[in-house]
């Protein structure tokens, strides 16, 4: 190895320090015994886990999180997908333009989404309820279901559906038994991000939520802010380990998308 | 169905534009534009630094180390943004863990001051963002043929000169895409700011969320918020000119 090489290797560790370091200290922090966030620490415990589960607004954060997240993941996939396949065999010449107003929530800043929103929901009296939380979560979710299913539609070649039309396949049949089971793991890749998007979601919350709308990410913004709870460090870390599952399940379904390229559809 | 609601709203913010007569001639909005570019270049500059080595690396070597160097560029990336700011609190508060290193190692006498000030938030954001900068340079620099820095090797280019005449503009799309993406998302940026920074570092998402929450100038935030939409599709125009929609939209935000 050249000593170019060598120094570009360095610097690269650094930078591979910096960006995972972070997430190492919450990890070990949330194991301390101590109330202070000492690191490292001086004796071990699970009492921040303990904490956390004892809690009953922690709890009732996750698992309102936890269904919203779900649901949004159910809608974003009903949107996202059809909308994904329509656009992946449309010829018409402005579905670039289409494509690039369903996905326009994505680059624009959720600050600016969030106050937009708040002029769309006031008038319907959501503001404050999970309701408006889900359409919200899922404007931003199903593009993630467009830009990542709809690449899935892109590689699938159209003859296959087209075949099974020409063997007399109805349209919805060719889609139900062709098209959607051959870019699955796409479809399992979008769900895990989707799912994240919303689960993971702080903005929106604390500009359109109210009372009845405390979310994991909102109650952890709070503690953050305002008493650095030890129990913080707890929950980080299962949402770490939560972001390693959905990245697995996301990894997976690349590498099945890999192994097995539509053949295993037909 | 979808497409309706996005423009409804964003055109309901625009008739607000109409009916609000206030002028933002206030020193305190000049103020936070300026906060907010400058902290967005900065940030910006120091992605592309620590960024493109990085995906340099990622695009040259073998598999292994490539997946395992994806690995600690992903995990970070999908990680709450939440998490990774509590964890900046943890690392660099005044009786944090580095200042608490440092000085047992007597290396400074007092804490040095990391947290609450532009460089906390310098920090947060560049972790938070380095990301998007690594991602499209190392898919770019990944697709180049191989044969062409070869090729310049072969006939007596130095290897500084083959980077730098061979490799850096064949990379301009990614590099385009990536401080297109950086730059528009620091704009916009509220979390990291608001949790890392202090008084002094109000930019326009903290300025918005002060005056719809504590304000409660629902009309106003959303002048401000057109400015920022503003600025943001300037740079997306500009970026995309650059580097292509696909590059940009392909890496979806979460900012």
């Amino acid at each position: 190895m050249s000593s170019g090489r060598l120094w570009l290797w360095a610097f690269g560790m650094i930078v591979v320090a910096f960006l995972i370091a972070p997430i190492f200290v919450i990890i070990i922090v949330s194991f301390n015994d101590t109330a202070l966030f000492s690191f490292p620490p001086t004796a071990w415990s699970l009492r921040w886990y303990r904490a956390l589960w004892d809690s009953r607004s922690w709890r009732e954060a996750g698992a309102l999180s936890l269904y919203l997240a779900v649901a949004v993941t159910i809608a974003s996939l009903l949107l996202g997908i059809p909308a994904a396949y329509a656009l992946s065999r449309s010829r018409w010449r402005a579905t670039r333009l289409v494509e690039f107003m369903l996905v326009s929530p994505v680059v624009i800043p959720v600050i600016v989404l969030a106050i937009g929103l708040y002029f769309f929901l006031a008038p319907l009296r959501l503001i404050g309820t999970p309701a408006g939380l889900f359409l919200g979560h899922t404007l931003l979710a199903f593009p993630v279901v467009i830009v990542i299913a709809g690449g899935g539609f892109r590689r699938l070649p159209e003859a296959t559906e087209l075949a099974a039309r020409s063997c007399g396949a109805t349209f919805l049949r060719a889609f139900w038994h062709i098209a959607l089971p051959a870019v699955r793991p796409s479809i399992i890749s979008s769900a895990a991000f989707a799912f994240l998007t919303s689960f993971d979601e702080v903005v929106l919350v604390l500009f359109l939520g109210g009372p009845g709308t405390n979310t994991l990410p909102k109650r952890i913004w709070e503690a953050v802010k305002f008493e650095l709870d030890p129990s913080l460090t707890a929950v980080s870390t299962l949402l770490i380990a939560l972001t390693v599952i959905a990245l697995g399940v996301a990894e997976l379904g690349r590498r099945a998308r890999h192994a097995a390229p539509a053949g295993e559809a037909l | 169905m979808a497409t309706l609601a996005t423009w409804a709203f964003r055109d309901r913010g625009g008739f607000t534009l109409l009916h609000v007569t206030r002028l933002i001639g206030d020193e305190t909005y000049h103020d936070a534009f300026v906060t907010t570019f400058r902290t967005a270049t900065i940030t910006t500059v120091v992605c592309i630094a620590l960024g493109y080595p990085l995906a340099y690396l990622m695009a040259t070597t073998g598999p292994r180390a490539r997946a395992l160097l994806a690995t600690a560029v992903m995990v970070p990336f999908w990680t709450s943004v939440l998490a990774r700011s509590l964890a900046w609190v943890i690392l660099l508060g005044r009786r944090g863990v580095l200042n608490a290193w440092l000085l047992s190692l007597g290396a400074i006498d007092q804490p040095l001051p990391l947290l609450f000030n532009s460089l906390g938030v310098q920090i947060g954001m560049v972790h938070v963002l380095l990301p998007f900068m690594i991602l499209p340079v190392w898919s770019v620099l990944a697709r180049l043929d191989p044969a062409l820095p070869l090729a310049a090797r072969s006939l007596g280019a130095s290897p500084a000169r083959t980077f730098l005449h061979i490799v850096l503009p064949l990379s301009v799309p990614g590099l385009a895409a990536g401080v297109t993406l950086v730059f528009m998302l620091a704009v916009g940026f509220y979390i990291t700011p608001a949790l890392l920074g202090g008084p002094n570092d109000l930019t326009i998402a903290s300025l918005i969320e002060m005056v719809v929450r504590d304000l409660l100038d629902w009309s106003f935030g959303a002048v401000l918020s057109l400015a920022l939409l503003a600025a943001v599709g300037a740079i997306f125009a500009l970026g995309a000119v650059f580097a292509g929609v696909d590059r940009i939209a392909a890496r979806e935000g979460r900012a």
